[in-house]
Formats: structure tokens, C-alpha cells, sequence
């Protein structure tokens, strides 16, 4: 296909090339813009039908749980959730005795960056050459055959952000993710879902640049690498915005020089970018929700807050999100003071956004269980939490640290038709999604191989155990 | 918030002394931690399977009678039909080696001159933060695997009970821990010659030395011994592999590694343990024929290397269908206290619910030769009593027993929890 290009493209793709070289796209008056999705996503959904799912016990996503309930899903939507719906649908799934929620999201996970196998060709989750690498953009470096993604759907994992990793001070650009096999990232990029920009605070950049002799070698060398480079963002932006201004009264004003790196900081100022910041403690949290202030962006999500529960109120009060695990610790120092209880502490505050997260190919087939455990120490402990309350954490205030909670994230009408059939309380140890769909489309069946997707380096593999069995030749 | 499960501060000198003494000489005192459990739902790990509304009687930290006619014991716990199980058993992890993994100072399981020879039980800190925590999962015991260096052979493993007493380290020398295929520097082949040529010398000179002592008479043969050279502590380990004394413990995964220890356990009749095994499911006939049992971790079902591509959800379940004595672990040491997770998981995947109990009691007691792991007269008295089933996320630990000793599962963590949902006028640094 790539070979025979029709002649009547050769100018388009020239000029395409030349505002490359440029940097910049031109508006038809001159006015050189930036492209800010050069890598759009061609995600379409599955061919779907209508489906009425029967008498199910049914976690909406936003603290509601009905019982013996129904829920109807028809052009890839949620169309109503309630009692005895009468509708005449393409399918119905008797659910009773099951549970259904909402797909599940994981804020964190180096999917497709960091996959399976982890061979040396593969490592591509972390640009750890410069202490900020804003200009780097973790869809870059997808491999979408990560047969990880595949035991993450069978988990009920419908959505992902994948970020870079922790090394950097800003460590690139983050982009969430479809769970959908497809063999090119944008095919599994989810539609108009903002940016996140990776930031790290604490031990990791330190450690990684101080080995080096680079600043940063501590946190307060950590602090300023941030605030150097929001005050050269800062005047990056200042010069396009009078670029901008300027242009109005005279078209023949030069454009400031791009860069790809400020670009991406000052689409976070502009309030385009949300900030993913990898910081597990207390007081540097603290601290980052005032550069924020300072420089005039929102601080975001905090990731792997193991100290979130210190700071519980002075989260909710600055609207940040806290995406924490129920129970990893001790691995460094700033991951030593945890608590089985951070996440429902954290959530116990009035505006909270409290977030269960994997970071792990293992723990993201199992964020309910991950979930569960939260939910349950909380209970034993005297917090008053149910599954409706707990599965928030892993879908709609997972769904709001992305900017797509008005998509997905709950079982409330019009929002795309992500939605997982379990066997039982998901909460429960023995629990298994049986059914995953995506926008109205069933992407996995536990008990039907033909909806059961396959890596591209799985295929075929004469040591895997099925393979072994089907090669036998009949004598 | 509530603190069960406190450890009273009664008889901690009283513990140690015990311990400390030799069974016969303990057992013929009469110590206050003589105790009934009854009522109990007992699932014993053992070919008894579930006794319901059972009695288990202890004494001198030692299960001595179960359904008793009669018991004079006047410490009965009712349990009102809860759970019982034994104590669960960590294996191949660093617990009481590192405290914190990225703190070099705390780091003592690993050493890159480590050898055949590297002992770590004396390193062990049974005052890590990291017991406590574990014992939250009703982990009871735990066999410890030093991470080595250099060499394939890692060093010797051995057994904790996770009292946090100083006296805690049960076994030091009964196994050789190794690693077997890919390698990131080198191949693979050196590794398994390493092995091989070990053996065969050292089977070599056993046979020498054998046949030289046949051919000199009896009255000589003492001045012989008197002689004999002094085997280097490498060696000794090596003869101790070959007499079977010694297990080995080999970290592999894919087939070919795990037939060459098919082969090496028959041809040097070698006590044998798979640790890893994801191509175990393909060579089963030969593993059971070999009577060579595997330890897995039940939740590594990704293929992330090229050793691993059979790791499956329901390599537990294939592995114990095929009768493979079959054991879970993890190897994080932090994360001790979800080993009954990890059962749960394979209970998801197709086992038998009180098979993958024993594979988290029984079978890790059975594979390295500890007296516990099971509800069963003669066995330590190392118990728990659950609120439902000890594999449900929604279960907690009510209360634990350790050689026949009450344990807190109360932790640094609670404190801090506490510490910071407490209401206070003062800065939380005073709420203590």
C-alpha cells in the first residue's frame, strides 16, 4: 500500500513535510499555529448491538449500587440503568446472581512501554538522559502486541493511561489508552483524551541524575529543576501569547521558534495538559501543590501518594487527586509510612478524589481486588465503606484524574458503554469478569475463545503449552 | 480504633527460656500456654481434611490432641464454628534480610561474592518492621532465600518462625537455593556444566575415596581417617547434596533447565525442589515420575521472558491435577501478608480450596522438612483462627498462635493510621 502512493497526494504529503521542518502549521491567513494532535487517534469502536443485562447487582460508578437491576446498552451507550426495563434488544444476558460495574481504569500503567517479554529491545518506558524530557511522549513508544494488555482486558480493564517513568523531573507526556487490540497505539488512543504530563518528585530523579553529577542530586535540587523550567514555560508562553495578540493588528510578525519540549509545558499552562506526578510524600506533595500555584497550573494527580493520607484534607481542598496502592511498601524510604487504610482515608474527605492504581502488569489484572483490599481494612477499622463506595476508586474519580469522566468511568446515561459482567462481588478473592465491553462491543468472554484477543508474539510460539498439543502430528 | 489481637506482655521471658530448652526437658515443665481451641471449623492440611466443631488441644507449644475424649486444660477459646488453619509458610523470599530495599544499609541477603557457602541466617532481624505486617496474613513461618551474587549458587536458605524472638531461626543449613537458565551475561550452558561437573567430581571423589578405604584392612583404616584431608565448607555442602541431607532448590522455568533436573536428581539421586517451573506443564509426566515438587507464585501468568511464555493463571491447577506436590509463594517479603491471596487466586483458577491451603502449609513443610504446617498431634502449635474463609479478601486474622504462643498482628502501620485519624489540637507528632 505504501508503495503505491496516488501521484495527486505528493504535494499534500510535500507540505505536510515542510511545516514539519517548520515546526508549525499555517492557517490560511499566515498565522503559524501549533498542530496539538499530530498522532490522532483512529480508534473506532467494534461493530455492537443492543444488550439488556437482567437482575444484575449493579455498581453504577458513582457511589450508587442497585440491586436486581437492568442495564440497557444499545449504540455503544449506556441507555438506562433501573429496574424491570422493557426493551426489545439484539441480546439479553441473564445477570442474576452477577455483578456488573462500569469498565475499570487504571491511572498508571507502563503497558506497551515496559511490556512483556522485558528484554533490553523492549525498555522504552523512560528517557533517562536529561532530567527533563517534556518533549518525549510515552505513545511513542506503545508496542501495542504487550500481551499484558490482553490479561488487563480479562481483568475488566477497558481504559489506561501509560506514562513515562519516574527518573526525570518531567519525564514526557502520558496518553490514555482504549483497551482494544489494535496494531497501531493510535488505533487504541482514546478519542479527545487530554494529555497528562509525567512529573516525579522524591528519590527516583535524585538518585538517577545524582549517580550522574547532573542537578538534581537532592530535593531541593529536585525543586528547582521544576522551577526553572516552569519560568522558561512561562516566557515560552508569554512569547506566543504576544505572537498571538500581535498578529491580530499585523500579519507579518514573526512566530516565536517552536520547541517541542516547552510545548508540552505550556500546554499545561494553558490548562491543556494535566500534571500525573509520581510523589509519595506528604511534604513534597505539599510543596508541589504550591508550584502549581506558583507558576500559575493545577497540580493534578499525585501518583503512589503512600503519604496521601497525611494530607488527606489539603488534597480535597486544592482538588487533587491521589492514586495510590492499597499495600506496596518498604521498597525506599519514601515508600516506608504506609497504611492499608491511605486510599479510604484519603477518600473520607468531602471533595476527595481517591484512586486505586496498578502501576504493574500483574496488579492492573486485579485492580478490583486491589480495591478490595482497601475497602476492607478501612471496614475493619471503623470506616463506613461499601462496594459502591470502593469502586469509585478504580473507575469514576479514575475517570475524573484523566479529564474523561463526562466519557466513561460510570454506568450514568449517554456515556460510552464500557461495562463489566463479574461472576460475583468483584470485591471478592474468587471474582472473575466474565464479559468485557467496550462502547457496546464485547471485547473478551471468559468462556468464548473467539472473543479472547492474542498478541501478535504469542502467536504460534511452538514452546506454549496449547501449541505443543496442536502440533502433535496424527500418526 | 480497635486494637485486637494485642499482645499481652505476659511470659516473654518465659517464651524465650522455653524455646531456648530442649523439648524433653520443656515438655516436663508446665507452662501457662497450655490452651483448647474449641468449636473450631479445623481445616487440618492433612488427609483429614475439614473437621467441623473440632477440639485442638496444645501444650508446651505443641498441638497434642485433636477431638479428645476429655482435656484438663482450663485455657478453652471458644471458636463459635470459626475458621482454623495452620499458620501459613512464606518460602524464597528476603524476610528479616532488608528492611528497605533501596537503604544499602538495611540490604543483608545479597552479597556479590556470594557462594555455595553463603549463610545469611545469622542476619536474619527478627525485630524487622516487616513480621508483624506479614504476620496480618497469618503467616506464621517462613523459609528465607538469600538473593546471592555472582555465582548461580545463591547460598543456603533457612527457616523462621515470625515470633520476632531472637531465638526465631528454626533451621540454617538443610538447603542450597540456585538459579538456572537465562542469563544475562553469558549462557545459559555455563551454568548447568557448573552444576553437572560440581557433582560429578565431587560424586567422583565420594567413589574414590570409598574404594580406597575397601582395599586397605581394618587395622590401618583409622590411621587413614586421622589423615584424611579436610574438605574445604564448599565441598562439605556438596557431599551433604549428594547423601541427601541437603536439598537443592533451583529457581528455572523453562523446560529444558527443568529436565536437566529431572536428570541430575536421578542420576545423583538428589533431593530436588523447582522453584519458578512456568514450562512445568509440559514435562509433568516426567516431574511426577521424578517426584520433584514445584513452588509457584499462582498471579505470574505473563510471559516476560522468553523462559516464561507458559505462565499461566492455572499452572497451580494443571500442576496439582497432574499430582505434583505443589507450594505458592511470593517473593516479595513485604508483601508476605497476601500469600492467602495468592491461594485464593489459584482457587479462582481450578484448584481444590483445601488443596491450595496445603500448597501455602502442608506441602512447604513437607518440601523443606518442617514440623509445622499442619493441624495434627506431634506438629508445632503454629494456628489461626480466621473470621471466615482465610482466603476471602474481606477475612481478617482474629487471632494467631506461634509455637503455641499468642502473636499480635498489630503493626507500625496501625500506629500510623491511628496516629493520623485521630482527632488532636496538638501536631500529630504528639499522638503516640
Amino acid at each position: 500500500m505504501q508503495t503505491s502512493l496516488p501521484k495527486i497526494f505528493t504535494p499534500l504529503l510535500l507540505a505536510a513535510t515542510i511545516s514539519t521542518l517548520a515546526g508549525c502549521g499555517s492557517d490560511d491567513d499566515g498565522k503559524v499555529t501549533i498542530n496539538k494532535n499530530p498522532y490522532p487517534s483512529t480508534y473506532s469502536p467494534l461493530a455492537s448491538q443492543s444488550i439488556l443485562f437482567t437482575n444484575a447487582t449493579v455498581l453504577i460508578g458513582n457511589g450508587e449500587q442497585l440491586e436486581d437491576a437492568d442495564v440497557l446498552i444499545a449504540d455503544g451507550k449506556i441507555i438506562e440503568v433501573g429496574k424491570n426495563i422493557n426493551e426489545d434488544v439484539d441480546i439479553e444476558i441473564d445477570a442474576k446472581g452477577k455483578w456488573i460495574t462500569p469498565g475499570i481504569i487504571d491511572v498508571h500503567s507502563h503497558l506497551g512501554v515496559y511490556p512483556s517479554p522485558s528484554v533490553e529491545s523492549h525498555s522504552d518506558g523512560n528517557e533517562m538522559s536529561s532530567p527533563n524530557t517534556s518533549e518525549v511522549w510515552a505513545e511513542h513508544s506503545v508496542w501495542p502486541q504487550d500481551p499484558g494488555f490482553q490479561a488487563a482486558r480479562a481483568g475488566g480493564i477497558t481504559t489506561l493511561q501509560i506514562l513515562p517513568g519516574s527518573a526525570n523531573l518531567f519525564g514526557g507526556r502520558g496518553v490514555t489508552l482504549r483497551n482494544i487490540p489494535s496494531h497501531t497505539m493510535q488505533g487504541m488512543k482514546f478519542p479527545d483524551a487530554p494529555y497528562g504530563l509525567k512529573m516525579a518528585c522524591g528519590e527516583n530523579p535524585k538518585r538517577v541524575y545524582g549517580s550522574r553529577k547532573v542537578l538534581p542530586s537532592t530535593r531541593m535540587g529536585n525543586m528547582a529543576g521544576y522551577r526553572m523550567a516552569w519560568a522558561e514555560a512561562t516566557e515560552y508562553k508569554r512569547a506566543w501569547d504576544k505572537y498571538e495578540a500581535d498578529f491580530e493588528d499585523d500579519d507579518t510578525v514573526q512566530p516565536p521558534k517552536r520547541d517541542i519540549e516547552l510545548d508540552t509545558l505550556k500546554g499545561v499552562l494553558d490548562g491543556e495538559i494535566l500534571i500525573h506526578n509520581h510523589c509519595y510524600k506528604a511534604e513534597e506533595m505539599a510543596m508541589m501543590i504550591d508550584l502549581g500555584k506558583e507558576f500559575n497550573y493545577h497540580a493534578g494527580t499525585f501518583h503512589h501518594a503512600i503519604e496521601g493520607y497525611k494530607i488527606a484534607d489539603l488534597l480535597a481542598e486544592n482538588g487533587n487527586c491521589a492514586a495510590m496502592w492499597p499495600d506496596w511498601w518498604g521498597f525506599k524510604m519514601e515508600a516506608y509510612d504506609m497504611v492499608q487504610e491511605n486510599v479510604a482515608i484519603v477518600d473520607a474527605v468531602k471533595n476527595s478524589c481517591a484512586i486505586v492504581h496498578s502501576d504493574s502488569d500483574i496488579t492492573i489484572q486485579r485492580l478490583n481486588q486491589e480495591a478490595a483490599k482497601v475497602l476492607y481494612r478501612a471496614k475493619d477499622n471503623g470506616f463506613e465503606l461499601e462496594e459502591k463506595d470502593a469502586i469509585r476508586w478504580i473507575t469514576l474519580n479514575a475517570a475524573k484524574s484523566l479529564g474523561i469522566d463526562s466519557k466513561t468511568g460510570s454506568l450514568e446515561k449517554d456515556k460510552r458503554a464500557d461495562v463489566v459482567l463479574w461472576n460475583r462481588n468483584p470485591f471478592s478473592v474468587y471474582a472473575q469478569a466474565e464479559q468485557v465491553f467496550l462502547d457496546g462491543s464485547k471485547v473478551y468472554d471468559r468462556f468464548d475463545e473467539a472473543y479472547q484477543a492474542k498478541s501478535d508474539f504469542m502467536l504460534g510460539q511452538p514452546s506454549l503449552l496449547e501449541n505443543v498439543k496442536k502440533n502433535k502430528v496424527e500418526k | 480504633m480497635n486494637f485486637r489481637n494485642k499482645k499481652p506482655n505476659k511470659a516473654k521471658l518465659l517464651t524465650l527460656c522455653l524455646l531456648t530448652l530442649s523439648m524433653s526437658l520443656a515438655s516436663s515443665v508446665t507452662f501457662a500456654n497450655s490452651f483448647v481451641i474449641k468449636n473450631a471449623k479445623v481445616h487440618t492440611a492433612t488427609q483429614a481434611g475439614i473437621l467441623n466443631n473440632a477440639t485442638i488441644v496444645v501444650k508446651d507449644g505443641v498441638i497434642t490432641a485433636i477431638n479428645p475424649r476429655s482435656y484438663k486444660v482450663t485455657n478453652v477459646i471458644d471458636a463459635q464454628g470459626k475458621d482454623v488453619t495452620p499458620g501459613l509458610i512464606g518460602s524464597m523470599n528476603s524476610l528479616g534480610l532488608i528492611e528497605v530495599n533501596a537503604v544499602s544499609g538495611t540490604r543483608d541477603a545479597s552479597e556479590k561474592k556470594a557462594d555455595i557457602t553463603f549463610d545469611t541466617s545469622k542476619a536474619f532481624n527478627p525485630k524487622s518492621t516487616l513480621l508483624p505486617y506479614a504476620r496480618k496474613g497469618g503467616v506464621t513461618s517462613n523459609v528465607v532465600s538469600p538473593m546471592g551474587g555472582e555465582s548461580m549458587f545463591r547460598g543456603q536458605s533457612f527457616a523462621v518462625n515470625l515470633s520476632g524472638d531472637f531465638d526465631s531461626v528454626l533451621v540454617s543449613d538443610r538447603a542450597v537455593v540456585i538459579d538456572l537458565g537465562a542469563s544475562h551475561e553469558g549462557s545459559r550452558a555455563t551454568h548447568i556444566q557448573t552444576l553437572i561437573n560440581t557433582l560429578e567430581d565431587a560424586q567422583e571423589k565420594l567413589t574414590d575415596k570409598k574404594a580406597e578405604a575397601e582395599k586397605s584392612d581394618a587395622s590401618d583404616s583409622e590411621e587413614k581417617d586421622k589423615k584424611e584431608e579436610k574438605l574445604k565448607r564448599d565441598e562439605i555442602i556438596i557431599n551433604e547434596l549428594l547423601a541427601g541431607t541437603k536439598t537443592l532448590v533451583a529457581f528455572a522455568e523453562r523446560a529444558t533447565d527443568l529436565l536437566v533436573l529431572v536428570d541430575i536428581k536421578q542420576r545423583f539421586n538428589l533431593d530436588v525442589v523447582i522453584v519458578g517451573g512456568s514450562d512445568a506443564v509440559l514435562i509433568q509426566k516426567q516431574l511426577v515420575k521424578a517426584d520433584i515438587p514445584v513452588i509457584v507464585n499462582p498471579h505470574n501468568n505473563l510471559p516476560t521472558s522468553f523462559d516464561t511464555l507458559n505462565s499461566s493463571l492455572d499452572t497451580a491447577t494443571v500442576l496439582i491435577k497432574a499430582g505434583l506436590k505443589v507450594g505458592l509463594y511470593i517473593d516479595d517479603a513485604h508483601k508476605l501478608d497476601q500469600l492467602r491471596y495468592l491461594a485464593g487466586s489459584a482457587v479462582a483458577n481450578g484448584v481444590e480450596h483445601e488443596d491450595a491451603l496445603e500448597a501455602i502449609t502442608a506441602n512447604l513443610a513437607d518440601i523443606f522438612k518442617l514440623n509445622t504446617g499442619k493441624i495434627a498431634v506431634g506438629k508445632k502449635a503454629d494456628i489461626v483462627m480466621w473470621s471466615a474463609d482465610p482466603f476471602e479478601i474481606s477475612t481478617k486474622v482474629e487471632r494467631l498462635w506461634i509455637e503455641g504462643e499468642e502473636a499480635s498482628t498489630k503493626s507500625r502501620q496501625d500506629a500510623l493510621r491511628d496516629r493520623y485519624t485521630t482527632d488532636t489540637e496538638m501536631p500529630r507528632a504528639y499522638t503516640k
